[in-house]
């Protein structure tokens, strides 16, 4: 293993993080799953790489948690395909999550590179 | 917990839906990508491809998917079961050893545990049994001794502690009026005892307070047993009369089957406050026994201190000879259950466990061996992509499994060895017959074989956490594994076994040593070709002392008159019957003792002609003769024990009084005219208690046992004298007729169960042990196989490969055993109370031991040590 970061390889997702990332991309509009990784890498500008791997099993748990819903519905290019939206507890979750992961990030930057 | 929630509700029926929706939605995704593909300008059949490529593997991502909805990982469970399964088909000899180790180890514990939570651990079988006590008084020197009436009368009225207490008392009736008269076991009893101990009526009713005061008419109330074998199964029988020492008792009700008051066999239940006269003094003792339940929250302790303080509140206001008396109060399960026995079992118990550990260790050292073997296996697991989590469960998974065949086998084990157990275990230990291969020890069971599973499993899994790819796969040789770290811990693994085995064969041996010495041991008196018959003279017939007397003289004289009958002596308590009765007694001649150190002494009434019939050595003065008649002076004749108590030589007892009570009591001063050896009265192995006996001519008992010295086998006079007493009077019961070795013997019982059982346990141990060192050696000389090849190529001799690989045995037996040796003597104490005639800390039999667990040691080794000078050095390194 290197030690030094190559910053050529994609960010592999921290414990939990996936989750609240979804949730925020269903925050405007409910979405499909490939919708979901396309606004993901598109937002974090490719430096996350979701795999569908990680990306369905994290689905399911967010469903069995209530936080978010299914339905399948056409796509604007005629489609079928199945859209999650949040719940209205899965937007208080996104609300708590996402001010406890700003303070983390912030933390971890402080600590990290102090700035003089 | 609302994830909980959803999986459950999708194991019961959205599943089947869930695997279509998911297909659905991936490939609705798949075809999102292509369209996009499409668009960008790919031709169709390239933007399909790249969409796969991008979306990744459909299948697992899928199944990821759908595990997230499923409980922890049943099907992979499934399927390490079946792939544990599959290992256990492939290595049938290796699987058969292991699950053989298995279940011997898990059978005779689940044998021996179901015996120990029947005789232990099982609840009392009665309502609130944790609560019920036996109530007695208890001086200095005794406690448990029966409680006096009006003592007890007090103690129901006056005490704070206990939600109800019965009185209880035993007496042998006979019945007579129906058919042959016969001895019935008749409890007598206070109304509530029924109440007490849960027993209801089947037919009529109970007690009352009204059949229970003095004055009361006749009542009793019959067993469910008696019921059927003596009335017939009558169902009119209540309200008739039964004939019991002569008066008639209304029969006013029948128990239900199945209850019992302890372990007494009753027939009939009578009242006791009818016979009891409330203007008795305090101090009048009959042998009445209580029964007490405890206030929920009660201790004993505390009930104790409530009812001494009634004591010591009667001794102020009603002063009496037994004011230093305080009561008794102890938990029914603990007066049932001896403390002896319970050492017994708690050994037996812990040796059993210990041949558990034994059967575990050699488990895991195999499946060490195992797992060695199937590095590369793991090796080729990891590099493919198997999780060290998911290898650790598959392999504790494979290893549970296999503790469960042999658990399930060990099941089979126990429930035959319970049968056996219950056959030949000693018949005086109370609720054997009960063990059966019930929840608790099937849980029991259960739980052990899990843990077994997980204890021995844990060493390959330990193991295989280890693995080193590169080397393991590189290797690929059967040395693969054989690193020192697995190596060291089978070497523990033998090292440990044979600790144990040691210990195991040093108590076994213990024991075996003991039964030798207590069957050899001096009965002092000659128990071969001696009949004992044990009689009860009904006291509705023989009332006056005269009659008694005259009973016993003819009936000796007439069994006399039978050839091949030598000689007849008579006994109250004959030897190997235990404590038939003790009492405090003090020397006049001697100073008074103090009142807490007047000494306790047997008692015993034997005739003139009892220890010639017995052939008990008379040390000093005389046996008792025509001079002891009764209005002469009263004589007793007291044994070694007591006279040497007292008396630096027994002559000098001679022409000393006995005062029986002691100084502080009431009773009669008997002169000493003569001591006899002492004998086993409590058992071959118990100790020689004193013993003073009296004279059967001043002091006359209906229940004796008449001993024939006969001239051959003495069973074969067992017709005769029946026939002799049911000739003299057909209304004298014969309670039991059986030979004095016979009485002795029984003595033994326990020991002889404890001896076998520890000796099947020691043997046991050992050949597990020896398999342990077989297989282990035989592994070490394997992976060794070309290092020796490689030796015997360079020169090196076989004496020399045999000196290197038999050091390397040794060591670990010398190290077993010295561990085994400090075990055992450090633990020696337990066995205390079974030893008998040795010391526990006995160093020949810690020699012994050591000597045979060598012999096993070098047995078990032999064969790997063979194989290891017999490397054939050049076909070894061809093949390499």
């Amino acid at each position: 293993m290197s030690t030094v970061d190559n910053p050529r390889k994609a960010l592999e997702f921290l414990q939990g993080t996936l989750e609240v990332l979804i949730l925020r991309s269903l925050q405007s509009a409910p979405n499909h799953a490939y919708g979901i990784s396309q606004f993901l890498e598109q937002q974090s500008e490719y430096e996350f790489f979701v795999d569908n791997g990680s990306l369905y099993p994290a689905l399911q748990r967010l469903l069995q948690r209530r936080w978010i819903s299914a339905q399948w519905k056409k796509s604007p290019n005629g489609r079928r395909a199945k859209y999650y939206r949040l719940t209205p507890l899965g937007r208080t979750q996104l609300v708590a999550a996402k001010s406890k992961w700003i303070r983390f990030v912030e933390a971890m930057a402080r600590v990290l590179a102090p700035q003089r | 917990m609302r994830e909980w929630w959803s999986k459950i509700c999708s194991a019961l029926h959205l599943r089947r839906g869930l695997d279509g929706d998911l297909s659905d939605e991936m490939h609705a995704h798949l075809d999102l990508m292509t369209v996009e593909n499409v668009e960008r300008g790919m031709p169709p059949d390239e933007a399909r491809a790249a969409a796969h490529r991008a979306f990744g593997n459909l299948t697992r991502t899928q199944d990821k998917a759908r595990e997230a909805w499923q409980f922890p990982r049943f099907e992979t469970i499934l399927q390490d079961i079946r792939y544990g399964l599959r290992g256990i088909r492939r290595s049938p000899s290796f699987s058969a050893v292991v699950i053989l180790t298995l279940a011997l180890g898990i059978g005779a514990n689940t044998a021996i545990f179901s015996v120990v939570y029947s005789v232990l651990l099982r609840p009392m079988p009665y309502p609130h049994g944790d609560r019920l006590v036996r109530l007695g008084e208890s001086t200095a020197q005794a406690s448990g001794i029966a409680v006096t009436w009006i003592n007890f009368q007090h103690w129901r009225a006056e005490n704070t502690a206990f939600e109800d207490m019965a009185a209880v008392t035993g007496a042998d009736l006979t019945l007579t009026g129906r058919g042959d008269a016969v001895l019935t076991h008749a409890l007598l009893v206070t109304s509530n005892i029924f109440r007490l101990t849960g027993m209801t009526a089947a037919l009529g009713r109970l007690f009352t307070e009204a059949d229970d005061k003095p004055g009361a008419a006749p009542t009793v109330v019959v067993t469910a047993d008696f019921w059927q074998t003596r009335l017939g199964g009558d169902s009119n029988v209540v309200g008739e009369s039964l004939e019991l020492n002569g008066t008639s008792y209304q029969i006013i009700g029948v128990l239900h089957p199945g209850r019992k008051y302890l372990w007494r066999s009753t027939e009939v239940y009578l009242p006791l406050g009818r016979t009891q006269s409330p203007s008795a003094k305090r101090g009048d003792h009959r042998s009445i026994g209580g029964l007490g339940l405890l206030k929920p929250g009660t201790t004993a302790t505390q009930a104790r201190a409530n009812l001494d303080a009634i004591m010591q509140r009667l001794a102020r206001s009603d002063p009496g000879p037994e004011d230093d008396h305080r009561s008794y109060v102890a938990y029914l399960a603990d007066v049932m259950i001896g403390g002896d026995l319970r050492a017994t079992l708690l050994v037996l118990m812990g040796a059993v466990g210990l041949v558990l550990i034994i059967a575990c260790a050699n488990v895991a050292s195999l499946l060490l061996v195992r797992s060695t073997a199937r590095a590369r296996e793991i090796a080729i697991r990891v590099a493919i992509g198997a999780g060290r989590a998911r290898l650790a469960r598959q392999l504790l998974t494979e290893n549970i499994v296999i503790a469960a065949i042999g658990g399930a086998l060990g099941l089979l084990l126990a429930g035959w060895c319970l049968h056996t157990l219950i056959l030949i275990g000693p018949h005086d230990i109370p609720r054997l017959t009960e063990a059966t291969l019930d929840i608790p020890v099937l849980l029991f069971a259960a739980a052990i074989s899990v843990a077994v599973g997980l204890l021995a499993g844990l060493a390959p899994v330990w193991n295989a956490g280890r693995v080193d790819l590169t080397t393991a796969l590189k290797e690929g040789s059967p040395t693969a594994g054989t690193g020192r770290h697995s190596q060291a811990f089978r070497s523990t693994l033998v090292i440990a076994e044979i600790a144990l085995t040691l210990m195991l064969a040093f108590a076994s041996g213990l024991l075996v040593r003991s039964l030798i010495a207590a069957q050899h041991a001096d009965p002092g008196f000659n128990p071969q070709n001696l009949l004992a018959i044990e009689l009860q003279l009904p006291g509705s017939r023989y009332r006056s002392d005269d009659s008694v007397r005259e009973y016993y003289g003819q009936l000796s004289q007439n069994l006399r008159g039978e050839p091949g009958i030598e000689d007849v002596g008579f006994v109250m308590c004959p030897p190997g019957a235990g404590d038939c009765g003790d009492y405090w007694y003090s020397i006049l001649e001697k100073p008074t003792p103090a009142r807490e150190d007047v000494p306790l002494s047997l008692f015993n009434v034997v005739d003139d002609n009892y220890f010639h019939a017995a052939q008990m050595r008379i040390l000093a003065g005389r046996p008792f003769g025509d001079a002891d008649r009764r209005g002469g002076s009263q004589v007793t004749i007291v044994n070694e024990q007591l006279a040497r108590q007292s008396f630096s030589d027994p002559q000098l007892a001679l022409g000393k009084h006995l005062k029986v009570g002691g100084p502080y009591m009431e009773g009669p001063t008997l002169e000493i005219v003569g001591v006899v050896a002492n004998i086993s009265q409590e058992g071959l192995d118990a100790e020689r208690s004193p013993t003073f006996y009296y004279a059967f001519s001043q002091n006359p008992s209906s229940a004796m046992v008449v001993t024939l010295r006969t001239s051959g086998d003495p069973a074969q006079w067992m017709i005769a004298a029946r026939q002799q007493v049911s000739a003299l009077d057909r209304n004298v019961p014969i309670q039991s007729l059986r030979t004095a070795e016979d009485w002795l013997g029984a003595t033994l019982e326990r020991r002889r169960f404890a001896t076998l059982l520890l000796g099947l346990f020691g043997g046991l141990a050992m050949l597990l042990a020896a398999v342990g060192i077989y297989g282990v050696l035989n592994y070490w000389v394997s992976a060794r196989q070309r290092e020796i090849a490689i030796r015997l190529a360079v020169g090196a001799q076989r004496s020399t490969i045999l000196r290197w690989a038999g050091f390397h045995a040794t060591r670990l037996a010398v190290i077993g055993i010295i561990l085994g040796a400090i075990g055992a003597w450090s633990a020696a104490h337990w066995l205390e109370s079974l030893v008998f005639g040795v010391t526990a800390r006995n160093p020949l039999m810690m020699l012994l031991a050591g000597v045979a667990v060598i012999v096993i040691a070098a047995l078990a080794a032999s064969v790997p040590l063979w194989r290891a000078t017999h490397t054939d050095a050049v076909r070894n390194l061809h093949e390499a």
